[in-house]
């Protein structure tokens, strides 16, 4: 593990069967970082982002987490230990409004799920409510989930993942589906919270305009294994990634 | 879903109109229509709590009667077995339904789905041969009998009254919980037990707790059967009530807070006028099934809900 690495990867093997979605990764992400995994589909990035969020049994090798071995960790125990996720698949809770989602987040966060008490309710919508006006839904505080559009969902899952304040937030390809428009005022919203908050960022993402604009360090991952890895402008220049991932024609 | 409509002045106005003229029925309409009443009432809170389990909690059990079972037999080996006076042992039926559905229920919510629904159903299977077979201590088939004045003694009127008092503390009781932070976290579990998780919620203690919740609200009722009834029979705890239980939550509205107390007061009453007319209940009870779900997917309270907003009594923005 490199000194000051938030999160050390060592050795990662994931299988599904005969296929070998992950082959020995090794990886490291120092605190502070908004770190791109770029890569092919197929690369193994989502699966990467599932194994250190502790969706996936029988992964091989070793993940640390702030210096403690979070490999088999479950991900409500990552979730409390300080790791933040967002789905590839926006997953918020349809049949509830925004305004629910962002309160259920933040009774999650203050540890109070058991709770019958309104008034720690009542605390919980005073903070999911300045959190919707961060994320820019606030004018769609009631509106059930399943009538806002892609971009309203995942501006509310990123809202969501903030809500307990996570040291390490997993983005999983957070733009998906969106328009270019959408996807810079995500990703724009974003980098400004995670600046602000002098927060971590790992995220998977396809449109390298976005990653060149958001990221400060970039790995590129090909057929499950680590290709390369440096700053958007190295990777920009890297002749294997040129060939491998942007068709060699940059 | 609407988690649980708004009380507006009106709508109190409405329910208490609603219980005012229960009450009026109650004591005007003879012994008889008491009786259903009561029985009415009853089977309300029982479905009231399966309710809670499938519409907040996604949860659904084929085996919901086993805690109204162990509600019925708590209260009354209570005080046919261990001499427990009544006062007391009304309080030890719901805790035994309770420390029933810990059990039970830390091994059902291991599986989700199809597989939860069979072990539910394992459960109360399990729960009812005990039961049945048991003949030293629960009377086995035929149950325990003569231990105690149905209904304390009190009249069938003065009966239904206390009924419909505890049916409305347990709807107070589960509209608190489900506008709680806890009935908040049961419904994310429930649709959706990733997302949940990875927010730091562990969904099985969330679904363990609605399960033990809902297993107290049907031993309240089991034991308000068994004073009722004077007796406790193993087919309280068996399929049929379970059955009547889920079809009294999708007739009155599965994702509907009154969904069981609607589909129970249906049903009921469907029974008591239809065996006026026939004795084919059932073919009556398959029919009227069948047209609902068909016409109503969505259980009769949608049609309230709907005759609500036409009328201007909904929730104003």
């Amino acid at each position: 593990m490199k000194e000051h690495s938030l999160l050390s990867v060592r050795g990662v093997r994931k299988t599904f069967g005969q296929f070998v979605a992950l082959n020995n990764v090794d990886f490291d992400l120092p605190a502070g970082e908004k770190h791109a995994l770029i890569g092919p589909n197929g690369a193994g990035k989502s699966t990467f982002i599932a194994c250190i969020a502790g969706q996936l049994p029988g992964v091989e090798g070793t993940v640390l987490f702030k210096g403690e071995e979070v490999t088999a960790a479950a991900p409500v125990d990552l979730a409390r230990r300080g790791i933040g996720r967002t789905f590839q698949i926006s997953r918020a809770f349809l049949d509830m409004s925004a305004m629910e989602n962002m309160t259920s987040a933040f009774v999650i966060a203050n540890g109070a799920w058991a709770s019958l008490r309104r008034s720690v309710l009542a605390n919980a919508e005073d903070s999911a409510r300045s959190m919707l006006e961060t994320v820019g839904l606030g004018d769609h505080a009631g509106s059930r989930v399943a009538d806002l559009s892609l971009g309203d969902r995942k501006r509310l899952e990123f809202g969501m993942a903030l809500a307990n304040d996570p040291d390490l937030l997993l983005l999983d390809e957070p733009t998906a589906g969106m328009s270019i428009k959408e996807r810079h005022h995500l990703m724009d919203l974003v980098a400004a919270r995670i600046d602000e908050t002098g927060k971590t960022l790992l995220f998977v993402e396809h449109d390298i305009d976005v990653v060149l604009k958001i990221a400060t360090r970039v790995t590129v991952m090909v057929r499950g294994a680590v290709l390369a890895a440096g700053t958007p402008a190295e990777i920009a220049e890297n002749e294997e990634v040129q060939a491998v991932y942007l068709g060699g024609h940059h | 879903m609407n988690v649980l409509p708004k009380m507006t002045p009106l709508r109190w106005g409405i329910a208490g109109a609603l219980i005012v003229l229960l009450e009026l029925v109650n004591r005007l309409a003879g012994v008889g229509m008491s009786l259903v009443l009561t029985e009415m009432l009853i089977l309300a809170l029982f479905a009231s709590s399966l309710n809670l389990l499938m519409s907040y909690g996604h949860m659904v059990s084929f085996g919901h009667a086993a805690y109204f079972g162990l509600g019925a037999y708590g209260f009354t080996l209570a005080v046919a077995r261990f001499d427990v006076p009544v006062e007391l042992a009304v309080f030890i039926g719901p805790i035994v339904a309770g420390l029933g559905g810990l059990v039970f229920g830390a091994l059902c919510v291991r599986l989700t789905e199809i597989y939860f629904a069979m072990l539910t159903l394992a459960c109360a299977q399990i729960t009812f041969t005990v039961l049945f077979q048991w003949y030293d201590f629960t009377g086995g088939d035929t149950g325990i009998t003569g231990f105690m004045n149905p209904r304390f003694g009190l009249t069938e009127q003065n009966f239904m009254t206390l009924v419909l008092v505890v049916l409305v503390l347990c709807l107070f009781a589960m509209a608190w919980i489900v506008k709680s932070p806890l009935g908040l976290s049961i419904r994310s579990v429930g649709q959706d037990r990733w997302r949940a998780e990875a927010l730091g919620l562990a969904p099985r203690r969330v679904q363990l707790t609605v399960f033990v919740i809902a297993s107290v609200f049907a031993g309240i009722a089991g034991t308000l059967f068994a004073v009722f009834q004077g007796s406790a029979f193993p087919d309280y705890a068996g399929l049929g009530f379970t059955l009547d239980a889920l079809i009294m939550v999708v007739l009155g509205g599965l994702n509907s807070f009154w969904g069981g107390l609607v589909g129970a007061v249906i049903l009921v009453q469907l029974e008591h006028w239809v065996l006026m007319v026939t004795s084919h209940w059932e073919l009556m009870l398959g029919l009227a099934v069948l047209v609902l779900v068909l016409v109503l997917p969505q259980g009769v309270v949608s049609v309230a809900g709907r005759l609500s907003n036409m009328l201007g009594l909904g929730r104003k923005k």
